[in-house]
C-alpha cells in the first residue's frame, strides 16, 4: 500500500508527555535564555549546587590521580557487578561506619550513578500501587518528578522557617497512613542549609519508628557543615527505623560530574530481615545501567587518601560565602532570611512582594533580574515555596558579592515609590 | 515505644523481581555460582560479550589519554546538560555521518549510559496502554526486560537459521497490527553473528514503512563486521521510515565499563520530532541517570584519533576466533552451526540431545559444562531459543581453542554408547 504522506504509528508515552519543566534545569535554563546577551556584565548563576565552574572549588587531586591510575590498569574497562564493584562497596561501607555506632558491610552498600540514581532506584524500589511518600517542602524537586514517574503518591510535610527549617514532627504524623512507604530527610539540608541537631534527629527517628516506616537520608551533603551543629548521619538512630542513607562524591569532593553515588541499607536491628527488600534492589539493579567501573575502582583510593586540609579548606570557603552572603542579605530589606545556613551550599530568603512596584512572584523576580543584571537565582516555587528564592552561596567570593550586589540595585530599582 | 518486624511496612516493587530474571547477567551468575571450586584449570568464558580482560583486546591507547586528558583539565567536573556536552554530541554526530547519505546534526543526538540506557529511554518512551513492539528471536534478552518494566506488550518474529538469521517478514507481517510502535532489529546481530546485507536492511525498511512502525536499530556491534559483507547503518534508510540507533563505544572500543552510548534519531523528515517523541526522550532524561562528564569530554578525541590500525586489528583477532569457533565446532557432533558468524562476538549453534545421555536440555548442558569443565556457555533458552547455545568467540583465540576443546571432551564422556 502506497501512501503520500505515510503515517508513522508512532506516540509517546503519556506520562512523559507534556511533563512540565519544573524541574531545576529547566527553570535555569528558562532563566539564562532571559538574560540580556548584548548587556557587558558577565553572568553569575547562584541557582545551581554544583560550583566547579569557579576556580578555588576544584576536586582533589588525589581523586583526580585515583581515577586515572584505575584506568591505565586496564583492569576495569569489564562491565562491572550490577550493584557495584566489592572494592568500592566495601570503601563506602567502610566509610559510612566512621561516624555510626555499628559497622557496615559491603552487602549493605550498592554503588550508583549519582545520587539522582540512587534516589531513582529506592523509590523504584518501594513503588506498589497505592503506596505515597512523605517530601519536606521546601524540598528537592527531583523526588516529585521521580515519585510521580513511579506513579507513587507524594504527601509534603513543612519545614519550619522559624525554627531553623526544622520538620513538622505533628504533621508528618497526620500525613502517614498504612500506605506510607517512607519519608525523606535532606541533611544537611537542601534548599535550606540546615543542619540538623542530634535531638531533633532522634526524634524523627522515634516518629518514624512510631509510624513502622523507614526513613531515606539524603546525605549527599554529608560533612559540609561550618556552624554550630555537626553533622550527624541518620543512620546513628537506625535501630530505631531502618534508613536508606543516600550519598554521593558528588559535593564532598566537588566532582558532580564523576556520577558515582551509593544507596546504603542501615538496619542493624534487622527489621527488613524476611522482607523482600534485597531481592527488589537487586532485581532494580539487573535492569539499570550502573557507573563506570574504573571510578569504582578509584572510590577506595578516594575515599581512604584524600587529606583532611582538602575537607577543611572547602569547608573554610564555605563558611566564608555563606557568612558574607547572609549578612550583605541583612543589608536587603526586601529579603528576609530566616536561618544562617550551617551547611550545604543554599540559604532561602522569603521576598517581601509587598515592598516591589511590579513585581508579581518569585519567578518574575527571577526572569527580570536575569534580563537586567545577567544573575540567576533559583526561584522558590520548584522547591513547592513560592515567592522564596534559593540562592546558592557556593561560589567564588568575588562573584558572590557581585551577584548579592546586583540584587541589591535590582530591588532598589523596582522598590516601591516611598510614600511614607 | 517497641516495635515488632511484623509492623515494618515495607512491601517491594513486585515487578522487579520478574522483570530482571530472565536477563543474560541472571544467567550467566546461576551458571558461575555452578563452576567447581577445586577445578584447577581457570575458567573459560565463553558466555559474555566483554573480551576486556583479554590483553590483545586492549583498547587504544587514544582513548585511555583521551580520558586522562579530560580528567586533568578539570574542565568537565561538573553536571553535564541532560542531553550531553555539546562538542560529544557533536563528534558522534560526525562519527555516525560518516557512514550516511545526509548529515546528521547534534540535535539528533542523545548520550546515555551505556546502550543498555539508550535501550532503557527508547522503550519507555514508546511505552503506552496497549502499544507493543516487535522483537527478534533469538535476540537480546535486556529488551524483553525492559520491556515487562514498562508495560510495554513484546512480539517476536523469527529469524530464519537457514537464511544466514534473515528476518522472516512473514511473521513480521503477521505480528503487527494498529497497536505496534516499532521493530527492532540487531546488527551486527547479537546472538546470532550475522552482518545483514544492504538489500536486506532495505527490504526492513519497506516492511516496516508499509506498517507505519519505526525502526529501532540496535548498532551496538557497529563495525564489528569481518566477514564478506560490510557493515551497513540503517540510518541510510531514514527517509523512507523513522530509524532510531542505539549505539555505544563499549564493543568497538572493547570499553563496556565505560558506559558511554548514544541513542541518535535518523529522521530527515523529523516525523519523530513531529509526533512529540522527541519531547519525550528529553523529558525522560531529564529524570534519568547521566554518563560522567569527564567521559563526555573525551569523546571527540576518542571518535576522532582513533587510528584505523586499532579497528583493524580487533576486526583481525575477531575474524581469527570466529573461524577457529566455526571449524572446531564442525568436529563437536552435539552441535550443529547453521551460518559462520560474520560479525559481532557471537554465535548460535543448534544442541542436538539425542546424542547425549543424561542430558535433557540446553540449560542442563550449560550447568554441567559449567560444573564438569569450567566452560561457561550461555543456553538458548536466555535468549528465546530452547535447545540451542549461544558460544561467545570473542576470547584470546588459545582460550577460545581450549574452551572448545573442553566442550569436545564434554561431548565424548557424555555421547550416547552406541
Amino acid at each position: 500500500m502506497e501512501n503520500g504522506e505515510k503515517n508513522f504509528n508512532v506516540r509517546g508515552n503519556e506520562k512523559l508527555i507534556g511533563s512540565s519543566d519544573t524541574a531545576i534545569r529547566g527553570v535555569l535554563a528558562l532563566l539564562k535564555d532571559n538574560v540580556d546577551q548584548s548587556m557587558q556584565k558577565p553572568m553569575i548563576v547562584l541557582g545551581h549546587g554544583d560550583p566547579t565552574s569557579f576556580s578555588g572549588f576544584r576536586t582533589t587531586q588525589v581523586a583526580e590521580e585515583a581515577v586515572i591510575e584505575a584506568l591505565k590498569s586496564a583492569q576495569y574497562n569489564c562491565y562491572a557487578p550490577t550493584v557495584g564493584l566489592l572494592s568500592a562497596r566495601g570503601a563506602v561501607a567502610e566509610y559510612l561506619s566512621r561516624d555510626l555506632p555499628y559497622k557496615l558491610s559491603s552487602t549493605n552498600v550498592h554503588i550508583t550513578s549519582g545520587c539522582a540514581h540512587a534516589i531513582e532506584i529506592i523509590l523504584m524500589v518501594l513503588a506498589r500501587p497505592g503506596a505515597n511518600i512523605l517530601l519536606p517542602k521546601p524540598g528537592f524537586p527531583y523526588y516529585d518528578a521521580r515519585a510521580e514517574f513511579s506513579e507513587i503518591e507524594i504527601r509534603h510535610y513543612d519545614l519550619i522557617s522559624d525554627r531553623g527549617w526544622e520538620i513538622n514532627l505533628d504533621q508528618v504524623e497526620a500525613l502517614a497512613d498504612d500506605n506510607t512507604a517512607a519519608m525523606v530527610v535532606i541533611n544537611p539540608g537542601n534548599p535550606c542549609g540546615s543542619v540538623y541537631s542530634y535531638q531533633h534527629l532522634e526524634q524523627v527517628a522515634m516518629t518514624a519508628q512510631l509510624l513502622g516506616i523507614p526513613i531515606i537520608a539524603d546525605e549527599v551533603y554529608d560533612h559540609l557543615t561550618f556552624g554550630s551543629n555537626p553533622f550527624v548521619p541518620m543512620g546513628v538512630f537506625a535501630s530505631l527505623a531502618p534508613v536508606f542513607t543516600l550519598g554521593s562524591i558528588s559535593k564532598r569532593w566537588l566532582a558532580p560530574g564523576w556520577r558515582l553515588g551509593w544507596l546504603a541499607i542501615c538496619d542493624p536491628a534487622r527489621n527488613f530481615q524476611g522482607n523482600t527488600i534485597d531481592d527488589c534492589i537487586k532485581g532494580c539493579f539487573n535492569i539499570v545501567s550502573g557507573p563506570p567501573t574504573f571510578i569504582q575502582g578509584a572510590i577506595p583510593q578516594i575515599l581512604e587518601n584524600t587529606r583532611e586540609e582538602f575537607f577543611s579548606d572547602i569547608n573554610a570557603k564555605l563558611k566564608e560565602c555563606a557568612g558574607i552572603a547572609y549578612s550583605k542579605i541583612q543589608e536587603i530589606p526586601w529579603l528576609t532570611c530566616p536561618l544562617k545556613p550551617e551547611g550545604s551550599m543554599f540559604l532561602m530568603v522569603r521576598l517581601n512582594l509587598g515592598m516591589f512596584e511590579d513585581v508579581a512572584d518569585d519567578m518574575d523576580f527571577c526572569l527580570k533580574l536575569a534580563r537586567e543584571e545577567a544573575l540567576i537565582l533559583l526561584p522558590g516555587f520548584v522547591m513547592g515555596m513560592k515567592n522564596w528564592l534559593r540562592i546558592t552561596f557556593a561560589a567564588e567570593l568575588s562573584a558572590l558579592q557581585d551577584g548579592i550586589g546586583r540584587i541589591k540595585s535590582f530591588c532598589v530599582r523596582h522598590s516601591l515609590a516611598a510614600a511614607h | 515505644m517497641e516495635n515488632t518486624s511484623d509492623n515494618w511496612k515495607f512491601k517491594g516493587n513486585k515487578e522487579l523481581n520478574s522483570a530482571s530474571a530472565i536477563t543474560v547477567r541472571g544467567a550467566l551468575n546461576a551458571l558461575m555460582s555452578n563452576l567447581n571450586a577445586s577445578d584447577e584449570r581457570a575458567a573459560i568464558p565463553l558466555g559474555h560479550g566483554d573480551p576486556s580482560a583479554f590483553p590483545c583486546f586492549r583498547t587504544t591507547t587514544v582513548a585511555d589519554d583521551a580520558i586522562c586528558d579530560s580528567v586533568r583539565s578539570a574542565k568537565f567536573n561538573s553536571y553535564s546538560p541532560t542531553v550531553g556536552i555539546l562538542p560529544a554530541r557533536r563528534a558522534v554526530a560526525d562519527y555516525l555521518s560518516q557512514d550516511l547519505p545526509y548529515k546528521l546534526s547534534p540535535d539528533d543526538v542523545y548520550l546515555t549510559l551505556g546502550c543498555t540506557q539508550a535501550i532503557e529511554v527508547i522503550l519507555t518512551v514508546l511505552s503506552s496502554p496497549g502499544a507493543n513492539i516487535l522483537l527478534p528471536r533469538p535476540g537480546f534478552p535486556y529488551y524483553e526486560a525492559r520491556a515487562a518494566f514498562c508495560n510495554l506488550e513484546v512480539r517476536h518474529f523469527d529469524l530464519l537459521p537457514e537464511k544466514g538469521w534473515e528476518v522472516d517478514f512473514d511473521s513480521v507481517e503477521a505480528l503487527a497490527d494498529k497497536n505496534t510502535v516499532a521493530m527492532v532489529i540487531i546488527n551486527p546481530g547479537n546472538p546470532c553473528g550475522s552482518v545483514y546485507s544492504y538489500e536486506h536492511l532495505e527490504k526492513v525498511a519497506k516492511m516496516a514503512k508499509k506498517l507505519g512502525i519505526i525502526v529501532i536499530a540496535d548498532e551496538v556491534y557497529d563495525h564489528l563486521a569481518f566477514g564478506s559483507k560490510p557493515f551497513v547503518p540503517m540510518g541510510v534508510f531514514g527517509s523512507s521510515v523513522p530509524v532510531v540507533t542505539l549505539g555505544s563505544i563499549s564493543k568497538r572500543w572493547i570499553v563496556p565499563g565505560w558506559r558511554l552510548g548514544w541513542l541518535v534519531t535518523n529522521d530527515p523528515n523529523g516525523i519523530l520530532r513531529k509526533s512529540g517523541i522527541v519531547d519525550c526522550i528529553i523529558a525522560f532524561l531529564n529524570v534519568s541517570a547521566d554518563p560522567v562528564t569527564f567521559i563526555q569530554g573525551a569523546l571527540p578525541q576518542i571518535l576522532e584519533k582513533t587510528k584505523e590500525d586499532f579497528f583493524s586489528k580487533i576486526k583481525t583477532i575477531l575474524r581469527q576466533a570466529a573461524d577457529i569457533c566455526y571449524e572446531k565446532i564442525k568436529e563437536i557432533p552435539c552441535i550443529e552451526c547453521p551460518q559462520k558468524p560474520e560479525g559481532s562476538m557471537f554465535v548460535m549453534v543448534k544442541l542436538d540431545t539425542s546424542l547425549l545421555d543424561g542430558i535433557d536440555n540446553d540449560m542442563d548442558f550449560c550447568l554441567s559444562l559449567a560444573s564438569e569443565e569450567s566452560v561457561i556457555v550461555l543456553p538458548g533458552i536466555c535468549v528465546g531459543l530452547r535447545n540451542w547455545l549461544r558460544i561467545t568467540f570473542a576470547i584470546e583465540p588459545a582460550s577460545l581453542e581450549d574452551g572448545l576443546r573442553r566442550i569436545k571432551s564434554f561431548y565424548e564422556r557424555h555421547s550416547k554408547k552406541k
